[in-house]
């Protein structure tokens, strides 16, 4: 038995490394498109927040609201989105940059670092408390070496930090089972969940029928037979806990609306401008199993394959262990669980990942839309993982006299645990910094993915990999500048230059058609939809012949071609 | 009571978890990390590049694959492909195609040829693949100016280099209004003993959103001879239309179906060969 303050000093540790892990990691990763928006819109809400701590007269007004959050256009201040990491990005950029001189990129992205440290604490304490301290430093460190989550734990955008707010609530909805003051802090982390992405909308459908089948279980013994029993059941039980519920209901859109000063007025017309931009989102371009999808109906399984190709082969197999040695104990106990955690984090799962089953919701970004779902996943492998450990344990004492020693099953769960985080770190440690384009053993690794034709990357954020090389190519001082063609990093471009990742004399040529004919050189950063933007560089430039192709494994991410000389 | 004691069978069973994990987890990494490995580098692909300089003849095609690797295979042989090539309606008119491959990838354009040279460098694998060419007496797309256009039309037709199912096509491009035609006459063209046409729809974000298809119909000297449709997931469609040689006139008429067609971008290719 492990004594309380040392599990509380492993999770500190592990807190400390996850932080220092994603912080350190997101220096060499690019600009993702979307984060310049973010930090962009950050600033100005960090900057409102600050006006009205220091008492600036009209700031809560309603137009000096929508002068910082939002405006009549539907993406005005980026009010599509709720504004909770942003401001944190703002804040944090005021304070880490310009208060105590860490880079622009890294302060803005520490926030969501900071979140993924949270996470994975949470899947420590969560993991230690309902089943084990094994399981949970397994658990944990099978969720930090998740080569696609710690890319999005890096950065500045919502993706890590709603998956953080996710599992957070779900666990403070779990303590809250025991503890009624956790009903409070699991209603105003739902709430900063609401107030950071739309995903968070789904979690009810996570916790309204665990919380149904907990109360109604344990009210089910002490209800009289009679007819409708488990009715009955479940009517006094949400009467003894109506607390959870409450608080969830209450806090939950009270603190979404706390710190989103765009709700302050016009509440429902906002809220229904908010929610209606994601119901009609346009479907952005992702290739899958060798086809370019852009209109539903999407294949039901995206989520599904996505998730075997990307999460190490070790965790999942661990997994599968898991939920069948679970399976198993259920079976044996007559349906008996616990604790209800393993249902939990079953429904969180399906929760997270069922609207892409559907066919119809805007699957962009793979991964990252049911990144809430992985610690399941890697839970799950934690108690696989420590289950299959032990087994081979007792296997090895009745087999061999000399393996009958009371430290047994521990060095065979450092064993086999170790042996599952060692594989899952290099693959992690491998992917970095190009994550976006790395897939599993099962896959084949990233030329793998390629052969099946599965999504190369999005966002843009490769192009900073031949930043190297467009410097070789940058005109001599005094030279006319070179401008680039650079699409999917203009966003970027004026981040990098800032940051003089660029070199000087390479400004962004402009958009599309005209933006080519004004290029020198230009970049493509490959996608499968994004070949329209070679073919108008060979038609523009009369050849098809880059200069420069960064790959990752061997994967072409992003070519460089340069404008021949006339001749 | 005691228990019973487990067969050797069944205590080998209970350590078989523990080792297919641990063997998992080391294949899928060394499956994951060390894939780059298989894929050739820029030192085998500038051999490649040197030995086919030494064999490639003038006329012949290069083709790449699997596809995604086209923009390596480029940065080395890229200035043996004219853009016309790449862009080109099919591979009929060219005497030899070299493939050149990695991870045993076949291009679609050598599907029932048969090779006469091959070699491998450091993974990639050239072939040489002979077939009979055909003449063009023809070639249409590029004579866009010279065309009696008619019809309501919302742009074009010019003559570009479109996306068209991902691929590059070289092609006349032209827009007709929602649920329109447009025509476009050749008079007075050489024809030979068939004519080849390639069409699709153009630009990926028009065919998100816009879903209504295209149509191509085709005539000679006033006889239509073939029409078909094309929607927004049939990438570049081709068709052979068997002709007499000779001289006459040619009539592509395109079509945006549908009222909600519009914007619909028709591409089309079309080469008579001898």
């Amino acid at each position: 038995m492990i004594g309380r303050w040392r599990v509380r000093a492993i999770g500190l540790v592990l807190f400390v490394v996850t932080l220092a892990t994603a912080l350190a990691a997101q220096e060499d990763v690019g600009i993702a498109r979307d984060e310049t928006v973010y930090m962009g819109a950050g600033d100005g809400y960090a900057r409102w927040w600050l006006d009205v701590a220091h008492g600036k007269r009209g700031a809560t007004s309603e137009k000096g609201i929508t002068a910082a959050w939002g405006g009549p256009g539907p993406t005005d201040h980026n009010r599509e989105h709720p504004p909770f990491m942003k401001t944190l990005f703002g804040l944090s950029h005021k304070l880490l940059h310009d208060g105590l001189g860490v880079s622009r990129v890294t302060a803005y992205r520490a926030p969501s670092a900071l979140m993924h440290a949270i996470l994975i604490l949470i899947v420590f304490a969560w993991v230690a408390a309902a089943w084990g301290v094994a399981e949970a430093v397994i658990a944990a460190l099978l969720t930090l070496c998740l080569p696609r989550a710690l890319f999005h734990a890096g950065l500045a955008c919502f993706d890590g930090p709603i998956a953080t707010l996710w599992v957070a609530t779900l666990y403070c909805y779990w303590r809250s089972l025991a503890r009624w003051s956790w009903a409070i802090v699991a209603g105003v982390v739902w709430g900063l969940a609401l107030a950071t992405k739309h995903n968070a909308l789904l979690l009810p459908f996570a916790i309204a029928p665990h919380f149904a089948w907990v109360v109604a279980r344990q009210a089910y013994a002490t209800t009289a037979p009679g007819a409708a029993r488990g009715l009955r059941a479940l009517g006094w039980g949400l009467v003894r806990r109506w607390y959870v519920p409450g608080a969830l209901i209450a806090l939950g859109p009270l603190t979404l609306i706390a710190v989103w000063p765009w709700l302050w007025f016009d509440t429902v017309p906002h809220v229904r401008a908010w929610l209606q931009f994601h119901l009609h989102h346009v479907h952005y371009n992702f290739e899958y199993l060798g086809d370019n999808w852009n209109h539903p109906p999407f294949p039901w399984h995206v989520a599904i394959v996505t998730t075997l190709l990307t999460v190490p082969a070790g965790t999942l197999a661990a997994a599968a262990i898991g939920v069948l040695a679970r399976a198993r104990g259920w079976w044996r106990s007559r349906g008996e669980l616990a604790d209800g955690a393993a249902l939990l984090l079953g429904l969180s799962l399906a929760a997270s990942m069922g609207p892409f089953l559907l066919g119809s919701t805007p699957i962009f970004g793979a991964e990252k839309h049911w990144e809430a779902a992985i610690p399941t996943v890697c839970i799950a492998a934690g108690l696989g993982a420590v289950w299959a450990a032990r087994a081979a344990a007792a296997a090895l004492g009745e087999l061999w006299a000399g393996a009958r020693h009371r430290l047994a099953p521990t060095l065979a769960t450092v064993a086999v645990g170790g042996a599952l985080i060692a594989g899952a770190a290099a693959e992690t440690a491998h992917a970095h910094p190009y994550a976006l384009s790395s897939y599993n053993g099962l896959a084949g690794g990233a030329p793998g993915g390629a052969d099946l034709g599965m999504n190369r990357q999005f966002w843009g954020y490769a192009a900073r990999g031949a930043l190297p090389f467009l410097r070789t190519q940058a005109p001599l001082a005094g030279a006319p500048p070179r401008p680039v063609y650079t699409h999917d990093a203009t966003p970027a471009w004026g981040a990098y230059a800032r940051d003089r990742l660029l070199a000087p004399g390479l400004p962004d040529a402009g958009h599309e058609d005209a933006g080519v004919a004004r290029s020198q050189l230009a970049i493509v950063i490959h996608e499968r939809h994004f070949r329209r933007h070679d073919f108008m560089i060979w038609q523009s430039y009369g050849t098809v012949q880059p200069v420069f192709v960064l790959r990752f494994d061997g994967v072409p991410i992003v070519s460089v071609y340069r404008r021949p000389a006339p001749r | 009571m005691r228990r019973p004691v487990p067969s050797l069978t069944s205590r080998l069973a209970r350590l078989a978890p523990a080792l297919a994990l641990v063997a998992i987890a080391a294949w899928g990494t060394c499956r994951a990390v060390g894939a780059g490995a298989g894929v050739p580098g820029d030192r085998a692909w500038a051999a490649v590049s040197q030995r086919l300089r030494a064999e490639l003849r003038p006329g012949e095609l290069i083709v790449v694959a699997p596809a995604w690797n086209e923009p390596t295979a480029y940065l080395h042989v890229g200035d043996l492909v004219a853009v016309d090539a790449a862009g080109r309606l099919d591979a009929a008119r060219y005497p030899a195609i070299w493939e050149l491959s990695i991870r045993g990838a076949r291009a679609p354009e050598t599907r029932g040829l048969r090779a006469d040279r091959s070699f491998a460098i450091g993974g990639v694998t050239a072939r040489r693949y002979p077939q009979a060419a055909r003449t063009v007496v023809t070639d249409f797309a590029p004579q866009i100016a010279t065309a009696a256009v008619g019809g309501a039309r919302a742009g074009g037709p010019t003559y570009v280099l479109a996306e068209i199912g991902f691929a590059p096509h070289r092609c006349a491009q032209v827009t007709p209004a929602p649920d329109g035609e447009v025509t476009l006459t050749f008079a007075d063209v050489a024809l030979g003993a068939e004519l080849a046409v390639g069409a699709g729809l153009a630009d990926v974000f028009t065919r998100r959103d816009v879903r209504a298809p295209g149509e191509l119909a085709v005539a000679i000297d006033g006889f239509e001879v073939a029409r078909w449709r094309f929607g927004v997931d049939d990438g570049w469609v081709r068709r052979t239309i068997v002709t007499r040689p000779g001289r006459g006139t040619v009539t592509f008429t395109a079509r945006a179906v549908g009222l909600k067609a519009t914007g619909r971008l028709i591409c089309f290719a079309a080469e008579a060969r001898s």
